[in-house]
């Protein structure tokens, strides 16, 4: 199994060489999929620029970047998930609602205060799961949906099923621009990205996430601190879960239980078709940021075509099995 | 090493003494009205968890069992307006073929169920969405709910009687065919029984075809009684199903599994949520009991946790 860690080229002096071995590791086959979506961005942008009418404006990219932002934010936590094998949690929309409940309600103590407080939300709401699920080796789908349950009820009980209204002022998070066409979101997502794919990519933790997603046991034997390392990686995709819930929340102002309805299904296939393998270890953070981007410009065309809700929803399952039928002829493994 | 008989008196005690308690807690429980709606609850619940088990039996898990009811559902108001049994079939043989495109995915993918079948829920959900066209579907055919719901013997029906006839038919396909010893074999260890010569193709097949079928039933009946079809049905089937198998007695990891087991579990998630409600509390406070129990029978169910604490005393066997 190969791990594109860096890329090793041989040093023979020439500028031309190097480049030519770093396209080559671009398309080895456990980055086609990867490089293929962001290809794919690229030109699925040029060309719906060009020839769909309005896509190209300012307020239509900004929208790209809203859905992106929200959807990305969630699929960068649970790419940590899926790394280290454990599949999905199919939590994050609940955690994002009961985050957002939390930052609304907490508003009035200003913007920084309260989503850190909805962040911590959501920390202690993916620990509580990755004990479930790292420690104690439940299934983390199962795990996931009964804590899914769980925090839905006690969101429903603490709102009473009603719109909570914030009563401090979210808009540099939530309206804020740097200039006509890209929101203080976007940036902070790919601020979110960059960092959270130094921390995968470069540091020991970020190693021990991946190897223990390639081969659990030959980890635990090779001495890596399995458990924590899942509970660790349950953590972060909870507390990412609770930023997008934030990022939702303050476009509005407001929150109620149906915020992050479409982020159980939309992080799982922003992970999926960024091209993150489902067997764990296969991968990069930016893959699923990449997706989630993917996802968004596909979902604001069928939305500019004015096709109805159901065919994103088509499109989002189409999407997720045809990654995975990829996957599987890319990656061979046999069960 | 308890026999089959002692094990099932066992599984029987949670929902005899759940009984018990909401008894004496709400004076109503007893009556042959409520009685009648936990039969009604145990029927379509049972149906439901007993598809959603042979997929765990054989080691899978299919979580697309709420939108397959969704679906269903869908299917039969808008075919079996005039022709309700023709309605009911659609809506089977629309279960059928999502199994079987379940089951062709997860066997040709050779890529975990579960991914496989949240895949197919997504598209489902979407079908649905598709299907409900944005409108409220009413089914005007009123007299198959009267014929489908009518009590018999006073807490009984024929929606409960559909249920038992399933659990007694799946009960002798497990214990008496080829194929339900193969289900349980692929779940047990895959391996080893491809090797030993089950046909593991097959017994995928048909368990995630059942459950296609089982769940399309649930959705089949849920709409012919509430005279409705939504794509909003069947969102908590998944959870409660899960919760209701779990705890009797279906493992996730596969091969453990009885439809005895299956009932007593289905009956005392009924029993939990018919006495709760009862006693005033709201639904959605259920759901969360629902997710909190789901949650304790997993971290309990974990056979490795136990024998770690007891492995770290010297002298004691270690079991992985």
């Amino acid at each position: 199994m190969r791990i594109a860690l860096s890329s090793s080229t041989e040093r023979s002096g020439s500028n031309r060489s190097k480049t030519h071995m770093w396209l080559r590791n671009q398309f080895v086959p456990a980055r086609v999929q990867a490089t293929s979506i962001q290809i794919l961005c690229v030109v699925v942008l040029i060309v719906a620029g060009i020839s769909v009418p309005h896509f190209a404006s300012m307020t239509n990219l900004a929208a790209i970047i809203y859905s992106t932002a929200a959807i990305g934010t969630a699929a960068i936590g649970l790419a940590a998930v899926t790394l280290c094998g454990e599949l999905f949690l199919l939590s994050t929309g609940a955690t994002a609602a009961f985050a957002a409940i939390v930052f609304v309600s907490s508003l009035g103590a200003g913007p920084i205060p309260a989503s850190m407080a909805a962040v911590a939300v959501g920390l202690i709401s993916g620990c509580l799961q990755g004990v479930a699920i790292g420690p104690l080796r439940c299934n983390p789908i199962i795990a996931s949906i009964a804590a899914a349950s769980v925090i839905t009820g006690i969101a429903s009980l603490l709102t009473g099923g009603r719109t909570i209204i914030g009563g401090g002022d979210a808009s540099w998070l939530g309206l804020g621009v740097l200039f006509p066409g890209l929101p203080h979101q976007g940036v902070l997502l790919v601020v979110a990205t960059l960092a959270l794919e130094l921390v995968v990519q470069r540091s020991r933790f970020g190693r021990e996430l991946r190897l223990v997603g390639i081969n659990r046991v030959a980890a635990r034997v090779a001495g890596l601190r399995t458990r924590t390392t899942v509970l660790m990686g349950c953590t972060l995709a909870g507390g990412a879960a609770a930023a997008a819930g934030v990022l939702i929340a303050s476009q509005s102002g407001t929150a109620n239980l149906l915020i992050g309805s479409d982020l159980n299904f939309g992080a799982i296939a922003a992970v999926l078709v960024g091209g993150i393998g489902i067997a764990g270890g296969r991968g990069r953070i930016s893959d699923a940021a990449f997706g989630a981007l993917f996802l968004a410009i596909i979902g604001n065309l069928l939305l500019v075509k004015n096709l109805p809700y159901e065919a994103q929803l088509a499109v989002k399952g189409a999407a997720v099995l045809l990654s995975v039928t990829i996957g599987a002829f890319l990656g061979g493994k046999r069960r | 090493m308890k026999t089959h008989i002692q094990r099932t008196l066992w599984q029987l005690i949670l929902p005899a003494a759940l009984l018990l308690i909401f008894s004496f807690a709400s004076r109503d429980f007893l009556s042959s009205g409520n009685l009648y709606a936990l039969m009604q609850a145990f029927a379509l619940l049972g149906l439901a968890t007993l598809g959603i088990s042979l997929t765990m039996i054989a080691g899978e898990f299919d979580l697309s069992v709420g939108a397959v009811s969704a679906v269903a559902g869908l299917v039969l108001v808008k075919t079996g307006e005039s022709h309700p049994v023709c309605g009911i079939a659609l809506a089977l043989l629309a279960g059928l073929a999502i199994g079987f495109a379940n089951g062709a995915l997860t066997r040709a993918l050779r890529v975990s169920s579960l991914v496989t079948t949240l895949g197919s829920m997504i598209l489902l959900n979407g079908l649905a969405v598709w299907l409900e066209g944005g409108q409220v579907l009413a089914y005007n055919n009123f007299d198959e709910a009267d014929l489908l719901d009518q009590a018999i013997a006073g807490i009984l029906s024929v929606r409960s009687l559909i249920a038992f006839g399933g659990f007694t038919l799946v009960a002798l396909m497990l214990s008496f065919t080829r194929i339900g010893r193969d289900i349980r074999a692929i779940g047990s260890y895959r391996r080893a029984a491809e090797m030993a010569g089950a046909n593991v193709s097959v017994a995928l097949y048909i368990a995630f075809m059942l459950s296609g079928m089982l769940a399309a039933l649930t959705g089949a009946l849920t709409s012919v009684s509430l005279s409705t079809a939504s794509s909003r049905f069947g969102a908590d089937l998944v959870l409660q199903a899960a919760t209701a198998a779990i705890v009797g007695g279906v493992t996730l990891t596969g091969g453990v599994g009885s439809p005895a087991g299956i009932a007593c579990g289905v009956m005392t998630l009924t029993i939990l949520n018919n006495g709760l409600s009862l006693l005033g509390i709201p639904s959605a406070t259920i759901l969360l009991l629902n997710g909190a129990l789901l949650f304790v029978v997993l971290i309990s169910g974990g056979r490795r946790l136990l024998p770690r604490w007891i492995a770290t005393t010297p002298g004691r066997n270690t079991r992985t």
